[in-house]
């Protein structure tokens, strides 16, 4: 186990950049997730981490020392592919006595031990003899995991652990992570573009774009408080709105104003979709405009309506039971504190 | 066959089958029937069906030797190609690794097109200067290098079937260059090595310009013998080797498809 | 990519780029270098016309150069037009019919080119199955045969040379995304004008790539012209073997070479330079 620790770090593919000056550093234990689009250097940066690419100019350090010009064979770092990269011409014994092997010194029933051990880790205590292509995709995740703890790397690199899965089984996976984590506390770093995983699981997120930081935190403040609108839009679905702020009101685009709290000038008005309702008779909300409805679409436990209110797009659910049609003009309203300026 | 294909469509394209399967298996089929033919002269359609000629022919010294000679020939270039074109293959499948790729590719490739011809007169020609007159070793490094291409090509394509984060993967778990190419990537590229092997036995067997040009009197190979029964009036004794040849390409095409499960690499 | 990446790729590289280096492109200069010097020792002293001057005037090598380029054309046109349908037929047909077509293909192909033709000698000859239906219909006398006419050499190297251009056909044609057929069929297309229209525009570098790699094969072909012309009707690579062998003249042997290589490389370059295959040349 060991902290992480990324410097001055820039890397250069021939005329293109892909990660353009990023510092970080992850404590001892933490599991941080690196969120972002695809192309916003991401995974390049685990990449870096583990040694499969060297940076163009900064440092890397692990438990204190400086491993830039370790090769990864040379490093102690656990790495989970998105292919998961499991050798198909092995069983699944064999992939997992691989790592150990390249380190050596250990005996064949000391291997034989922790594979077992690796295994029920995992749950999946009876695959040791089957071969990789004879398991479902879940099960082979869960084996590329096992192989990247097994030999108790410093480490843990993740690179879209769950984007091979569907739906269903991504929300299975990301409890069994959990857990996994609970029984091995080892600093993890993980690569993802669907966000939902990335604060569910980590610790802190760091938020990236087009090869820099844009934004890191625990996912609850970089969730509450976006520093940017493209955080604010990547993290749940958020509405953003251009206004001007002047005497703690805030005009939308078509003149109509709202109470906000904020220093004036132009600003992004952010909502998030979770925040906006629709007024109930005798339930007044702080903040309250009139919109019209312009698209309604079913998701079965709830309606998600796109309105034109202020002059602008906002974007909500509400309850399938109100009966909202196109057309309708409806009351909607939100905390005062809710609405954030950007 | 039938879908939302015009009828006529469907019954040239089956037509076209039909015969030009025929045109393609005709001169095979023809040799072979031909070699059943129980009379001395080689004719077609064989008059009354015998197989003596095999007899004849596998108690035939100078065709025994010959067959040893092919074979010999055949199993070095294997061993000295199917290396060659493995690691030839391999440098060949990163993108990036290689500077100049492209002309490292067309120099592993080209002997499929260059005539072998030219090579033969080369070969001579060096041949002749340095050792004084053809030999094997000569002959050996002209199969090995029209059976390059083939290991190349079989290689590259098993490999292009291999996920490169295997690889990776091997680094990062602490394995050296060797240790990978060794434990990871060639086994996981076998079946192309195979069909390569496979393929270039069957080109140094088969081939019959080289041995022409760069003949010696102690280098009679198979191809060599029908080629000289052939030039005076060939006896059935011919088309019975000859077919014996052709049993070993469909043996070597069943092989190779059986490796290589149906990705078409010939052509 | 890392250094170590790329010191792996090139000590990998190395002993097949040594080894060709010496055993395939040293004999290519050396015939070169015969070609054009006395003795093949290159020196601007040593600059030798003389057999170039006999290629060029002598009718008898005239002829040699155009009867092979006319069989190469003859041929590689011939196998298009028989290997483009054969191809669209095979790509459409059910994949269990597949395997075994290809396999057709194939069998040929490995088989000794001795062994094609002799074939053919057989069914060309003056007692072989065609010549004796066209006398059974009267359309030709008692001493015709198709063997030792370049018509012969012709048939027999189609049969040869027509897996390389339907295989090379195949890769392209079963590339091609089958939505855009579809899509083709359901904006109102017909089947043939799909064919025309979306299979064959996207099928062109197939189309020049087998033509490029069957007419380079033939003008190269010694064997089949040999045994189904016989001496009358030589090509190129007869009259090579014939000044190298027979005549022990190396000189107009290695011009002849030139001029066959240059033929080739002239084809081939520049449709190697112009499709870089993306990786490792699979289906050309």
């Amino acid at each position: 186990m060991a902290a992480v620790s990324m410097t001055g770090i820039v890397k250069k593919f021939g005329a293109v950049t892909a990660v353009d000056g990023v510092d970080l550093e992850v404590a001892d234990g933490r599991f941080v997730a690196l969120l972002g689009p695809s192309g916003c250097g991401k995974t390049t940066l685990l990449r870096m981490l583990s040694g499969l690419e060297a940076p163009s100019q900064g440092r890397v350090r692990i438990g204190g020392k400086d491993v830039t010009a370790l090769p990864p064979e040379r490093r102690n770092v656990g790495f989970m592919f998105q292919s998961y990269a499991l050798f198909p011409h092995m069983t699944v014994a064999a992939n997992l006595r691989f790592p150990l092997r390249m380190r050596r010194g250990l005996s064949r029933s000391q291997e034989d031990a922790r594979i077992a051990r690796a295994l029920d880790l995992v749950r999946l205590p009876d695959v040791g003899q089957r071969k990789p292509q004879q398991l479902s995709g879940g099960q082979q995740q869960r084996v590329a995991l096992a192989r990247a703890l097994i030999d108790e790397p410093d480490v843990l690199l993740l690179d879209e652990p769950l984007s091979n899965l569907d739906a269903r089984l991504r929300d299975e996976m990301q409890l069994e992570l959990v857990e996994l984590r609970r029984q091995v506390p080892i600093t993890t770093i993980m690569v993802t573009h669907d966000q939902h995983e990335g604060l569910a699981l980590a610790d802190d997120i760091v938020v990236m774009r087009a090869g820099r930081i844009e934004q890191q935190g625990t996912p609850e403040s970089v969730y509450a408080s976006p520093a940017t609108p493209f955080v604010a839009d990547f993290l749940g679905a958020a509405n953003l709105v251009p206004v001007s702020v002047e005497g703690g009101l805030a005009r939308w685009p078509d003149g109509l104003t709202t109470p906000v709290d904020g220093a004036p000038g132009q600003h992004t008005l952010m909502l998030r979709q979770e925040d906006i309702a629709i007024v109930q008779p005798g339930a007044p909300a702080e903040v309250e405009l009139t919109a019209r409805i312009v698209a309604a679409a079913f998701r079965g436990s709830s309606l998600q309506l796109s309105v034109e209110a202020g002059g602008a797009r906002l974007r909500f659910g509400a309850p399938v039971q109100g009966g909202y049609g196109v057309g309708a003009q409806v009351r909607i309203g939100w905390v005062r504190a809710a609405a954030r300026l950007l | 066959m039938i879908g939302e294909r015009p009828f006529a469509a469907t019954v040239a394209m089956l037509l076209l089958l039909l015969l030009v399967g025929v045109f393609l298996l005709a001169p095979l089929a023809v040799v072979a029937a031909a070699s059943l033919s129980a009379g001395g002269f080689l004719v077609f359609p064989p008059q009354g069906l015998s197989l003596r000629w095999y007899a004849d022919v596998w108690g035939d010294p100078r065709y025994v030797q010959a067959a040893w000679t092919s074979l010999g020939l055949a199993l070095i270039t294997v061993a000295i190609a199917v290396p060659l074109g493995t690691a030839a293959a391999l440098s060949l499948r990163r993108p990036g690794a290689l500077p100049l790729r492209g002309l490292w590719e067309f120099l592993f490739l080209s002997p499929l097109v260059l005539p072998a011809v030219v090579l033969a007169i080369g070969l001579l020609i060096l041949a002749s200067n340095l050792a004084g007159g053809p030999s094997k070793a000569a002959l050996v490094a002209g199969h090995v290098v029209i059976a390059l291409p083939y290991v190349v090509r079989t290689v590259t394509a098993v490999l292009a079937g291999v996920d490169p984060a295997t690889d990776d993967a091997a680094r990062v778990m602490g394995a050296s260059a060797w240790q990978r190419l060794s434990m990871v990537t060639l086994p996981q590229a076998k079946a192309g090595i195979a069909a390569g092997a496979v393929l270039a036995f069957i080109v140094s067997f088969d081939d019959a310009v080289l041995v022409l040009f760069l003949r010696a009197p102690t280098l009679e190979t198979i191809p060599l013998r029908i080629y000289a029964g052939l030039e005076f009036s060939p006896d059935p004794g011919v088309a019975a080797v000859s077919t014996c040849l052709i049993l070993l390409a469909a043996v070597a095409v069943g092989v190779t498809d059986r490796l290589l499960g149906g990705k078409q690499v010939v052509g | 990519m890392s250094r170590s990446d790329r010191t792996e790729a090139a000590l990998l590289a190395a002993p097949g780029v040594l080894v060709l280096g010496a055993v395939f492109v040293l004999p290519i200069a050396a015939v070169l270098a015969y070609g054009f010097f006395r003795d093949g020792v290159p020196s601007l002293a040593a600059l030798d016309w003389t057999s170039w001057s006999r290629l060029f005037a002598d009718d008898y090598y005239l002829g040699l150069a155009t009867r092979t380029l006319r069989l190469g054309l003859v041929v590689t046109l011939a196998a298009l037009l028989i290997g483009y349908p054969l191809a669209i037929a095979i790509d459409a047909a059910p994949r269990r019919w597949r395997t075994w077509l290809v396999l057709a293909l194939l069998l040929p192909l490995m088989t000794s080119v001795v062994v094609r033709s002799f074939g053919w000698l057989v069914i060309l000859g003056r007692n072989g199955p065609i010549v004796q239906w066209l006398r059974e219909l009267d359309l030709v006398d008692r001493r015709f045969q198709l063997a030792y006419t370049e018509t012969g050499i012709a048939i027999a190297m189609v049969q040869v040379l027509l897996p390389y251009m339907v295989l090379t056909l195949l890769g392209v044609i079963g590339q091609i995304d089958r939505r855009l057929l579809e899509a083709a069929r359901v904006m109102g297309a017909g089947w043939w004008t799909a064919l025309a229209r979306v299979t064959l525009p996207l099928s062109w570098p197939g189309v020049v790539g087998g033509s490029v790699l069957v007419f380079a094969v033939t003008v190269g072909s010694f064997i089949t012209p040999v045994l189904i012309g016989g001496l009358k009707l030589p090509v190129l690579a007869s009259g090579i073997y014939a000044s190298a062998i027979s005549e022990n003249d190396w000189p107009m042997a290695a011009v002849q070479s030139v001029a066959l290589f240059a033929v080739v490389l002239i084809v081939l370059l520049p449709y190697a330079l112009v499709t870089r295959p993306a990786r490792g040349g699979v289906a050309r």
